[in-house]
């Protein structure tokens, strides 16, 4: 009950996704539109894990008084306040959007814009030409980066006007995109393709039982 | 309200980026306030196009309109939807295996004919397709064609474990370390693009936006 | 010297980044751009789209990532309504909802397209593959109303659009892997042509979608947006953006070369 009937289910399930996309019958595609409404309806209430384990892991630090446990009080007064505006009137209230718009994105949008100081830092720090590998990784990157800005092609038209390739820094950009980059991006989008159809078949025949979890 | 609501998010974004300095109350605040206010933004918005549309409203229908009956069997997925909250009880966690098999089972099934056509037949074709239009392609685009074939062989090799990586299989996997390289710098190029992209937006919001109330 | 240049204080280099993005922001600059190839195809292909044929946009990014996905957008939907070309907006990813929704409404304004009518906003439905895939059998049972409420069988632009038959093409601006799944389930299932307006960090990862024909074409992070400007003859955040961010990858550029130098003659002195 525990583990047999999630096996079956899955089974049930994957084994009929497969067989439904090879038969454009109207009974076929009758049980492919239901499975995928069914799917589409359970979806949403996936969202109680994340929510119960926010919850869960905040309200904890709060009783434990942990370090920096008051900030577990703002978390919540966040999620309150969102859901206080936005559960009856829905996403359309003005004060949810106003809130939405004036301190959650901002504060999103900060918070990942950080990288761009840390990623310069890590540049400066640990990009070495210590091998012949790191080396093409750092002249490729360097091509790449002054190829995506128009500087890198107008200090090039200026310093290297006596060249006869004009805009050669985007061209050789260009051209690292759509040929060594190509290249090993198809072998890896095929050997990840590979893996993971493999993986999806042992999920289905059960033999991959690693979501059910521990426990009996 | 509009002037306004750019000062507080010109305060929050000088919060978070006081970071920058060092770990400090002001960023940790904002940095809390954000996780809160995004899983509260989450909850409506699954809500209210989520749960309400395709649970509730179906049902609501079948109860309340004569003839539509049948869309009470949507009560099932429902009902194994609502297993997710048997998270919430230490005794009955197991019951959210059932959803999670549906969904994981649903995915797998979708997933093997649909990316067996996406990214390896399309792909593969991709790739020796050029060869077919030889006659038409000068010098340089048979060395790219070739370049191309080598570059998916030899990264593939790379990745092929079931193999000792030595002799032949040894250089192919070393040219393949070459080509997966460049890749790899084309990506990072591409990244600080993409980061300092994100900066640039808000540098233009605190000094066009915000600064533009003051001066 | 070598030994301290190496050992610099990072907030040294915070403060180079800083004014790199300041400086040229205060005093901008405008550089010329060049096009990249595949977000010519991206424009030519909208260009060659008849009067009344539908597009979708699908605004798969967040607030964390749309400095360069909404630039594009504001693009494309200029592009289109000046062409009379009609717009469904969707979302796989709720926190985008808003950010979409607002952005519809503030590029229709500019070009005087209405609601229900050149353009509509049906707005975020969870469960990305069933979407893609319900649309592809009838967009009205995944999205039986827009995002303001109204029920589709009342909005006068989906009145002869029933699923991916009627549309000339999906634009996914993302920030993450839908294109891949737009790829993989609505352009091998249904044949549904897909354009892609991507953030830098996955742009590499396009590349072998685009030479099979999957991509019809590309717009690649900030250039990608500026590009599109270029070609619909507008100037906007996109163009403005790639200009202050050459100021940036020249710095960057700089720091990698001077950290190499000081790396090998610190190396050089050790032997």
């Amino acid at each position: 009950m525990k583990r047999q009937v999630p096996l079956v289910l899955c089974f049930v399930f994957g084994i009929a996704m497969i067989f439904t996309q090879f038969s454009p019958h109207t009974f076929s595609q009758g049980i492919h539109n239901e499975v995928t409404n069914w799917t589409h309806i359970i979806t949403p209430f996936a969202l109680v894990l994340a929510v119960a384990t926010l919850i869960q892991t905040h309200w904890v630090r709060i009783r434990r008084r942990t370090t920096h446990w008051q900030y577990s009080i703002v978390v919540f007064a966040g999620l309150i306040t969102m859901v206080a505006f936005g559960i009856r009137s829905g996403p359309k209230n003005r004060v949810f959007e106003w809130l939405y718009e004036n301190v959650q994105v901002p504060m999103d949008a900060t918070v990942f814009s950080l990288l761009a100081f840390f990623i310069a830092s890590a540049a400066y720090r640990a990009f070495r030409a210590r091998t012949f590998e790191a080396t093409l990784l750092l002249i490729s990157a360097l091509i790449v980066m002054m190829g995506n800005v128009p500087i890198g092609d107008f200090l090039w038209n200026t310093v290297m006007a006596w060249t006869p390739w004009d805009n050669a820094t985007s061209n050789a950009s260009q051209w690292i995109l759509d040929n060594p980059n190509l290249s090993s991006r198809r072998g890896v989008i095929l050997g990840v393709s590979l893996g993971a159809i493999s993986q999806s078949i042992r999920i289905i025949l059960g033999i991959e039982r690693s979501y059910l979890g521990g426990g009996d | 309200m509009g002037i306004f609501g750019i000062w507080i998010a010109a305060f929050l974004t000088l919060c978070i980026y006081s970071f920058l300095y060092r770990d400090n109350p002001f960023y940790r605040f904002a940095e809390h306030l954000f996780l809160g206010m995004s899983v509260g933004y989450g909850i409506v918005l699954n809500i209210h196009s989520g749960f309400i549309p395709l649970a509730w409203d179906p049902i609501y229908t079948a109860i309340t309109e004569e003839g539509k009956q049948s869309g009470l069997v949507k009560l099932i997925p429902i009902a194994l939807g609502l297993l997710f909250f048997a998270r919430l009880s230490p005794r009955h966690t197991w019951l959210i295996r059932y959803p999670i098999a549906i969904l994981i089972g649903f995915n797998s099934g979708l997933f093997i004919p649909s990316a067996l056509q996406a990214s390896i037949f399309e792909q593969t074709r991709g790739t020796v397709e050029p060869f077919a239009n030889l006659g038409t392609l000068g010098p340089w685009g048979i060395f790219e064609a070739a370049l191309m074939v080598i570059g998916v062989i030899c990264t593939l090799t790379y990745f092929f474990f079931s193999v000792e990586h030595r002799g032949t299989v040894g250089w192919l996997s070393k040219i393949g370390i070459a080509f997966l390289m460049i890749g790899f710098g084309s990506a990072f190029g591409n990244t600080v693009m993409g980061r300092v992209a994100l900066l640039i937006q808000r540098v233009n919001f605190l000094i066009n936006d915000w600064l533009g109330t003051i001066f | 010297m070598f030994e301290k240049l190496m050992r610099i204080d990072r907030r040294i280099i915070f403060i180079f980044v800083g004014l790199a993005v300041i400086v040229p922001t205060l005093f901008p600059s405008n550089l010329p751009i060049n096009v990249p190839e595949p977000t010519r195809q991206l424009y030519d292909y909208i260009d060659a789209l008849p009067t009344g044929a539908t597009i979708i946009i699908a605004f798969d990014y967040g607030p964390s990532s749309f400095a360069e996905p909404q630039p594009m957008a504001e693009a494309v939907m200029k592009h289109c309504f000046d062409k009379k070309v009609r717009v469904i907006g969707i979302n796989l990813f709720a926190e985008t909802t808003t950010l979409a929704d607002k952005l519809m409404q503030k590029v229709a304004k500019e070009k005087g397209a209405v609601d229900g009518e050149d353009y509509v906003f049906l707005g975020y439905r969870p469960g990305a593959l069933q979407v893609i895939i319900g649309m592809g059998t009838e967009i009205a049972s995944i999205f039986d109303s827009d995002y303001a409420g109204n029920p589709l069988a009342e909005i006068p632009m989906m009145e002869n659009i029933t699923n991916y038959e009627q549309i000339s093409l999906l634009l996914d601006l993302a920030a993450s892997s839908t294109v891949e799944a737009w790829i993989t389930y609505a352009n091998t299932k249904y044949g549904l042509q897909i354009g892609a307006g991507v953030t830098g960090v996955i742009v590499s990862q396009m590349y072998p979608y685009l030479q099979t024909g999957q991509l019809v074409g590309l717009m690649p992070g900030f250039l990608g947006a500026a590009g599109y400007e270029k070609l619909i003859e507008t100037s906007a955040e996109g163009t403005a953006g790639i200009n202050t961010e050459s100021f940036v990858h020249l710095l960057i550029v700089g720091l990698v070369v001077l950290g190499n130098i000081a790396f090998f003659i610190q190396q050089r002195r050790e032997e």
